[in-house]
């Protein structure tokens, strides 16, 4: 079973038609890097796929769950790192953590905690208030908590973004931990270099909707 | 179980929150302090004629209160755009409301607890018999604003026009809880016996009850629209 | 939810509805305001007896047509039927504030007091800035969808807690005014009985009227939208 299924998606804002007729499929273990030019509609297709936005048109299945009819079932298989960063700023980053994760359904212990922070290179900001973190220390929180929500689909929209060198070895390095383990990744970003490292199949979203182009001859044409 | 860990979660983070900026605790006491005073100077009429308007005094003030308070519940969760989390978690919508009640009515309930005293040393008035049953009173009262407060507050948070919004889509629809209140205050700071105010305090729990069921419904196709 | 084939013929029957709508009222108010008798106790001035009170329940016709609406809405999301609620809203409002008008023209010859606190003045005070509230809400929305679900929600809770106002308004009343002359316990004369029943059809007509062509008006708009948005195919349904 297909891990990701969108079919025919389309969807318009007022006035604005922000997608057209996008089918894509995942399955397990694989990573797609999407990619387009600014305004042809990735965010909002992440944000459809992580069912913050319902589709005007078409249907999307998660794990086999419909997007709509199955909301919750479908909600707990993804996980969406997206350009905000959630955060409760009172709060720090390890108290962050267990209310995403709480909210999860489950209770990860500080050790497992910190084991995550290490991972994402922030273990020793994890009794700061989250206030205090720079934006690349967001986004590697916010990967901090991917790792242990342990979804079956990672939705990243610009994962690369405030992130130092180091910080997008360790994301890749992350990504391929879920592929390995099994999860989806959906990568929509502009670094097509840094993603052409761990995607498995990549395509551009451009208002005819969305074409598979095939990673090889990406990588060609980046060099 | 999961419904109830989903409202001590939201609980948590927000009590966790307000202990740590002391932001809304301390605009909302200065704010009501303000009223209090206001209504010092304004009223210069004999103590009997001041008892007489105690109660109504009372409740102008909380309420005014409950709408600076009620009107910020969501608004930590639009910073940062927590919101959409909330929206994706995989949780019941419902409990999510519940939480934010429950935060909502201990800020309240503890604003009042600290003005009550205040409103004695002001207006000189001995109400230390009947604290308790002002007590029940605000409680039931402040259920009822904050179970309307909360909804409407995650109704107007995002608009551009959420100030006067809010107690626009509040005030007309709370009209029983300032009835019941001042009435049952009334009763209470007379000295009167129970039974006579008694249905007052029975709308209040009505009120509270049918407003909180259906806000609770609601509350998930708002989130999820 | 409707077809395609019964909308038309809504469409067409709308033209009718608003005649009949107007002879009745005329009718209506020839016979209230020419022909019947004038009150044994309050005179002429209880003639605007005959508009208040069936616009009172034109605007009570509106506020449930506004419930129910939105009440589908929420099960269905039929967008039909949020343009409906959207107009009876609007209609609502115009209904509401004529009854309040004459209520209060009414009060001042009758008590001698430009507004009384009658349980029932207050209560279509209230839904006044409940439907005032309601399309506020309405413009500052953004999304279509969030617009609409916002919308009926506000609604429904208006209209639950709308009756809780009703009863503390009585309950607190009677407990600090005494009773004035209540027009329940007025008994009607026959004379008077026929007017009355004449506005209140042509009253009801008027709302029907004005909701088919205003929710026409909202649909049309909507369509607009959604072909500039070129999602004309999903409206076909």
């Amino acid at each position: 079973m297909p891990s990701l299924i969108g079919t025919k998606i389309s969807h318009t804002y007022r006035f604005f038609k922000a997608l057209k007729e996008v089918s894509i499929e995942l399955q397990k273990g694989e990573c797609y890097a999407l990619f387009g030019p600014n305004g042809a509609g990735k965010t909002t297709l992440m944000k459809i796929f992580a069912t913050l936005l319902q589709p005007t048109l078409g249907s999307v299945s998660i794990m086999g769950k419909d997007s709509v009819q199955d909301r919750e079932a479908a909600r707990q298989a993804l996980f969406f790192i997206g350009h905000k960063s959630f955060l409760y700023e009172d709060l720090t980053a390890i108290e962050n953590i267990e209310f995403t994760i709480g909210l999860r359904g489950w209770r990860p212990t500080l050790g497992e905690i910190k084991t995550a922070l290490d991972r994402v290179g922030i273990g020793a900001y994890a009794s700061q208030k989250s206030r205090y973190l720079s934006a690349g220390m967001q986004k590697r929180l916010s990967l901090a908590k991917a790792i242990l929500a342990r979804p079956s689909l990672l939705l990243l929209d610009e994962p690369y973004a405030s992130l130092d060198e180091k910080g997008i070895d360790i994301m890749n390095e992350s990504i391929r931990d879920f592929s390995n383990q099994g999860a989806s990744v959906l990568i929509s970003s502009h670094d097509r270099l840094k993603a052409a490292e761990v995607a498995h199949r990549a395509g551009t979203l451009h208002n005819k909707g969305l074409k598979e182009v095939p990673i090889t001859e990406l990588a060609n044409a980046l060099f | 179980m999961p419904f109830f860990d989903v409202i001590k979660w939201i609980l948590w983070k927000d009590m966790l929150s307000e202990i740590r900026s002391r932001e809304s605790i301390s605009s909302l006491f200065f704010f009501a302090l303000n009223v209090i005073l206001i209504f010092s100077f304004s009223f210069s009429v004999g103590q009997d004629v001041m008892l007489a308007l105690m109660p109504g005094l009372i409740w102008v003030a909380f309420g005014f209160t409950s709408i600076l308070g009620l009107g910020k519940s969501f608004l930590s969760e639009v910073h940062n755009d927590c919101i959409a989390y909330l929206q994706i978690a995989p949780v019941p919508k419902g409990a999510i409301y519940l939480g934010k009640l429950a935060g909502n009515i201990l800020l309240m309930m503890v604003v009042e607890i600290i003005l009550y005293p205040l409103f004695m040393i002001f207006f000189n008035m001995d109400i230390l018999a009947k604290i308790p049953s002002l007590l029940i009173i605000s409680f039931l009262a402040t259920v009822g604003l904050s179970a309307l407060g909360t909804l409407f507050s995650i109704l107007t948070v995002q608009l551009r026009a959420r100030e006067v919004m809010f107690p626009l889509l509040l005030l007309p629809l709370s009209v029983p809880v300032f009835i019941g209140a001042v009435e049952a205050t009334q009763g209470a700071l007379s000295g009167d016996p129970y039974s006579s105010y008694r249905h007052w305090i029975e709308l209040l729990f009505i009120f509270d009850m049918i407003i909180t069921i259906v806000s609770f419904w609601m509350f998930e196709y708002i989130l999820d629209y | 939810m409707i077809s395609a084939s019964l909308r038309g013929k809504l469409w067409k029957w709308s033209g009718v509805i608003g005649l009949l709508s107007g002879l009745f009222i005329f009718i209506g108010l020839f016979l209230g305001l020419v022909v019947a008798p004038p009150d044994y106790y309050q005179g002429e001035v209880f003639r605007i007896m005959y508009v208040h009170v069936p616009f009172a329940k034109a605007s009570l016709l509106s506020y449930i047509t506004l419930f129910l609406g939105s009440c589908f809405y929420l099960w269905k999301k039929d967008f039909i039927v949020d343009n409906l609620c959207h107009a009876a809203a609007g209609i609502g409002v115009f209904f509401t504030s004529v009854a309040l008008i004459t209520g209060s023209i009414w009060a001042k010859p009758t008590w001698n007091t430009w507004w009384t606190w009658d349980p029932r003045l207050v209560s279509f005070a209230i839904l006044l800035l409940i439907l005032i509230g309601y399309l506020m809400l309405r413009t500052f929305v953004d999304d279509k969808r969030k617009e609409a679900t916002y919308a009926a929600v506000l609604a429904i809770i208006g209209f639950v807690d709308l009756p809780i106002v009703y009863f503390s308004v009585e309950w607190w009343r009677t407990l600090h005014q005494p009773m004035s002359i209540s027009t329940r316990g007025v008994s009607i004369a026959p004379g008077m009985l026929t007017p009355l029943i004449f506005m209140m059809i042509g009253t009801s007509l008027l709302v029907s009227y004005m909701l088919l062509i205003r929710t026409q008006m909202l649909y049309l708009r909507h369509l607009l939208e959604a072909k500039q948005g070129g999602l004309l195919s999903e409206e076909s349904s």
